[in-house]
């Protein structure tokens, strides 16, 4: 027994103080930190209370709250948590990399027993080249464009290792042999342009590793790259676990990504860790209701829109700084309580027993109330799981409630074409060259139906949306729309067209002109594509704000006073201003936090089954194009490498482009994991495309000159999917059905 | 419903309106700045002069006194008197009216032509945007004070030539300025949205892209006004601005120079209310520049 009486609801009666450091120091002492000390010489970082406050414009904005984790060598330990939450300022603090307007008010970092806060300059300098090495989400911009990648490495050696210059370079290429970059030799002698996204973050790595850190932080390694470069860099550092002893603090919003990576995760939300513990427990059954309110945020890989329904996070992440006297999540939550908003619940433990009960609850029985209170448990060891949470054990029991479904209205078996693209292709001119974007490519759109575009950057998707919009003209090919022939340019289509066919934008912070009120914008569409006058077009705006959730009250505000989710919704609300019949949504929700993109997921899906839209939907994700598509296609490098129903292109036969793409998918599902196939090299120039197959020189499945030398022909894979390739559907399906194993029930 | 309502527990205000927040700093950076504040202080005072300088000084700008020619300063006349007799002290406030006429004039013509050359160019791109700029390249090229001396001895020293003069040499890097920032513009998304409703070019210029051009306009403009003064004061100098008797510094300078070995004070006066006035201008200009491209 570790603490005074409790009461039943948890409220702890005795307990001073409510910052980590004391409150929680029972918990915190003889679990996580504890045990670890015990079994290794001590943990390579040790966060103990850290308080960390900005100033912006005059204002006091206290970002991290009172942080303690500790990490133990060789331990990969995972942060996750809503942009906001104060992820990347714990980073930068630890290593005193803090912005000058933002200091440190109370706490200490130490790694490897050396207090950072503490040490002189010219210490610190030291430990940060050797001790612990940091990278951060772009790779080009940590990469100095002017350098080869030899002498860049070779520096770090020369500087910290006082190396010679022919044994720095030495090292350099033993450094990009252990990132496992293919002709280690070569790459020395490249800049950092001619490298793929994938190879710069290997140097980036390499780079990090040169001091044979104890520490090596990633800070969104990954963001912003390819799903499949993604899954290269995460291979490498999956890889480089087993061969390097550092403690690894991976800081993420991905959620799929931290699970693979990462044997402990700390949930972060407000400036506080609200959760911690081993990844795949607290992942499998989450005890703070916000990391089951993130999980719920995603669609589970293989769900679709007419199954369940995403359910978000109600509210948003409290503004930067803001201070509250209770739970920090307590505004957001469902199981709040009054003692919620009054004081702060401390880090308890998460005993064994009550998270046999949660997966018992999980699986379908009903949770047996708990007499107990959690302070009662003990912690157990390394393993411990804590929560900041009063009723933990009401947490299992969100999973189940109220998800909704969205109505999706039954397509007809072979309804109407809204949109036919034949043969289209469009090609940019760079300089003297000429870059095909899109290359005769074909598709059409059905009625009330979502066509989802994916593929990797620079396959043409974005291309072939803009063209349909109106945005570009194409070079070659037709575009039909209902039966009629588009004129290639939006300033060539009569209103009736433009009514028609709208688009929402990716990026939500230039999606509204800044200078007009969220009224004035929604007005001038209503004006310009519904032709409502006078009273009707103040009824129409605020209908359509309505229709995208936007509260009538903030039409006033301009853009930079609304939220990202805000914003798309109003662009969301300006494409349906004239009833539309098809929307091109290109990434419309891949900038935004989880609960807001599936906020903006669900409205889209209910706009859709409300009003029979149909969708052009591009994104990234694949998991989320498979949740709100019902047939899908693949581009690479201009070409259109499949296409055909949701459910046929995510499984074999499919085309190997395809099969790698779904294979880079990080998931959540930890039993069933799929073998991922590596794609190798970088993808071509479009200015250059490769002879034959476009794929061939990264295919897994390349049979040698004939995919050189001829292009695929199309196959028949079933009814309305079709693929590019070589290889016939049935060998196809044999080959990939085996490097499957035995596919699980989904 | 999500989002939209403040969450629970904190003052309604802090979600309140980040452009009120962001307006009212700006202001209240401006105010802190001393940089700005010398400079406005400096311009207001030369605006004060420019309109009310005869109220306050005890002599005419004009009234000659040939008893009292060339005297150094002294209690009657501060800055001592000119080779006319005139009251170097009036003079000197006096002159502030003609260059603040000709200089914010011009700077307007120039900032309101160089704008619609900027948008044009910016906005339509390719062949328009080939023709225009290399007009302006080649109205670049051409030395300001030449081409000044050239049109103003061929169309007569008028301040309505000496206005247009200026305007138009100053027109290109205006041009040249908004054209960069309507590029970086026109690529948002919200312009590619006006366009899929069909919006003509000339509203999508003026009504969607202008309005967040206007930071770096208004900056442009108050380098401009310093660059304006100047220019018009050369022009006066060399005989091709204003003529006598105005109290124009540029002039006053340039007819008072013989003067400058027996009596410095006609001629360093007037010289450093020019160079006031100029320092104001670009002191304005940086605070500006800095606050606003923040």
């Amino acid at each position: 027994m570790t603490m005074g009486a409790t009461d039943a609801s948890g409220v702890t009666a005795g307990t001073g103080g409510t910052g980590v450091a004391t409150g929680t120091g029972a918990c915190e002492g003889s679990g996580g930190g504890g045990s670890v000390g015990g079994r290794a010489p001590g943990p390579v970082l040790s966060v103990a209370g850290l308080k960390v406050t900005f100033v912006r414009r005059d204002r006091e904005l206290p970002v991290v709250k009172g942080v303690s984790l500790e990490i133990a060598p060789g331990e990969a330990y995972g942060l996750v948590g809503e942009s906001g939450c104060g992820k990347t300022t714990l980073a930068l603090a630890l290593m005193r990399y803090l912005p000058a307007n933002g200091r440190v008010d109370a706490g200490s970092v130490r790694i490897d027993g050396e207090d950072v806060f503490s040490l002189p300059e010219e210490r610190l300098r030291e430990l940060r080249g050797t001790k612990l090495a940091m990278v951060y989400q772009d790779p080009a911009s940590a990469l100095n464009p002017s350098m080869k990648v030899g002498e860049q490495i070779a520096e770090v050696y020369r500087f910290h290792e006082g190396l010679s210059r022919a044994a720095a370079l030495a090292a350099a290429r033993d450094s990009l042999e252990r990132v496992a970059m293919p002709d280690p030799d070569a790459t020395l002698e490249r800049y950092p342009f001619q490298l793929s996204g994938g190879q710069q973050q290997r140097v980036v790595i390499a780079m990090a590793l040169a001091g044979d850190p104890r520490l090596l932080v990633l800070d969104e390694p990954t963001t912003g790259l390819d799903a499949t470069v993604e899954a290269e860099v995460l291979d490498l550092i999956e890889e480089l676990r087993g061969k390097v002893d550092a403690a690894i603090l991976l800081i993420s919003h991905n959620l799929g990504l931290v699970a693979r990576l990462c044997e402990r995760v700390g949930v972060m939300y407000a400036g506080r860790i609200v959760e911690q513990g081993p990844a795949r427990e607290l992942f499998t059954d989450p005890r703070h209701p916000y990391t089951m309110g993130l999980l719920r945020c995603l669609p589970r890989f293989g769900v679709r829109k007419d199954e369940v329904s995403l359910v978000p996070i109600p509210g948003s992440v409290p503004p930067l700084g803001s201070t509250m006297p209770g739970c920090v999540y307590a505004s957001r939550c469902r199981l709040v309580r009054p003692v919620c908003t009054r004081r702060e619940p401390d880090l308890f433990a998460v005993p064994g027993d009550l998270a046999a009960k949660g997966r018992a609850a999980a699986e379908g029985e009903p949770p047996a109330p708990t007499a107990q209170s959690p302070h009662d448990a003990e912690p157990v060891g390394d393993a411990a799981r804590h929560t900041r949470c009063y009723v933990p054990d009401e947490v299992p029991a969100m999973r189940v409630e109220e998800e909704h479904v969205h109505k999706v209205q039954a397509r007809a078996a072979r309804a109407d074409d809204v949109l036919a693209a034949a043969g289209v292709s469009k090609a940019f001119r760079d300089g003297g060259r000429r870059l095909v974007a899109v290359d005769d490519v074909t598709i059409d759109v059905v009625a009330g139906e979502t066509f989802g575009l994916v593929g990797e950057s620079g396959s043409g998707k974005t291309t072939l949306a803009n063209v349909i919009a109106g945005l570009y003209a194409a070079d070659g090919g037709e575009v039909r729309f209902l039966g009629q022939r588009l004129p290639p340019r939006a300033a060539e289509r009569d209103r009736d067209v433009l009514r028609a066919i709208q688009m929402v934008f990716q990026n939500p912070d230039s999606t509204l002109n800044p200078s007009w009120s969220v009224r004035r914008i929604l007005s001038r569409s209503a004006a310009r594509l519904a032709g409502c006058r006078g009273a009707a077009r103040r009824e129409r705006v605020e209908e359509l704000a309505r229709k995208v959730h936007f509260e009538p009250r903030y039409l006033e505000n301009k853009p930079a006073e609304l939220s990202g989710g805000q914003k798309q919704r109003i662009a969301i609300a300006r494409a349906f201003a004239g009833s539309p019949t098809l929307v091109v949504c290109d990434e419309p929700a891949s900038a935004l936090d989880v609960s807001v993109q599936a906020t903006i997921l669900n409205l889209l899906a209910d706009l859709q089954a409300e009003q029979n839209v149909s969708y052009i939907f591009i994104s990234h994700d694949l998991a989320v194009v498979r949740y709100l598509s019902d047939r899908i296609g693949v581009m690479y490098l201009g070409w259109l490498m499949e296409i055909g129903d949701a459910e046929d292109v995510f499984r074999p036969p499919h085309c190997p482009y395809t099969e790698a793409l779904v294979s880079a998918i990080p998931t959540l599902d930890f039993d069933h994991r799929r073998p991922r196939i590596p794609l190798r090299g970088a993808i071509p120039s479009l200015s250059d495309p490769p002879t034959g197959c476009r794929f061939h020189t990264r295919c897994h499945r390349f049979l040698g000159d004939l995919c050189r030398r001829e292009a695929p022909p199309w196959r028949e894979a079933g009814e309305g999917h079709r693929y590019r390739c070589h290889i016939s559907p049935n060998e196809l399906r044999e080959l990939q059905l085996a490097e499957l194993g035995p596919l699980p029930g989904r | 419903m999500e989002q939209a309502s403040p969450p629970v527990g904190l003052p309604a205000e802090t979600v309140v309106s980040e452009q009120a927040l962001r307006r009212r700093y700006v202001v209240r950076k401006l105010l802190r700045s001393p940089t700005f504040l010398v400079g406005l202080a400096i311009l207001l005072f030369w605006i004060f002069m420019a309109l009310f300088s005869t109220y306050v000084t005890r002599y005419g700008p004009f009234a000659i006194d040939p008893y009292n020619t060339l005297t150094g300063p002294s209690a009657q006349h501060w800055f001592g008197t000119d080779d006319s007799g005139r009251d170097v002290l009036s003079r000197t406030l006096a002159g502030a009216r003609p260059v603040l006429e000709v200089a914010p004039l011009a700077t307007l013509l120039a900032l309101l032509a160089g704008t619609t050359i900027g948008l044009t160019a910016g906005y339509y791109r390719g062949i328009v945007d080939e023709v225009l700029m290399r007009a302006v390249d080649v109205l670049l090229a051409i030395p300001v004070v030449i081409a000044g001396i050239v049109i103003v001895s061929g169309l007569g020293a008028s301040l309505a030539v000496i206005i247009l003069v200026i305007a138009i040499l100053f027109t290109p890097p205006v041009s040249r300025t908004v054209r960069s920032a309507v590029l970086a513009e026109r690529e948002r998304e919200y312009v590619q949205a006006a366009r899929l409703r069909g919006e003509s070019g000339l509203f999508i210029m003026a009504a969607e892209i202008l309005p967040n051009c206007l930071p770096p306009i208004i900056v442009e403009g108050s380098v401009r006004l310093g660059y304006a003064v100047f220019t018009s004061a050369t022009l006066s100098f060399l005989g091709f601005g204003l003529q006598p008797p105005s109290p124009d510094w540029g002039l006053t300078i340039s007819q008072q120079s013989q003067n400058i070995q027996v009596a410095w004070w006609t001629v360093i006066f007037p010289a450093v209310a020019l160079a006031t006035l100029v320092v104001g201008a670009n002191l304005v200009a940086d605070g500006l520049r800095r606050t606003l491209s923040e």
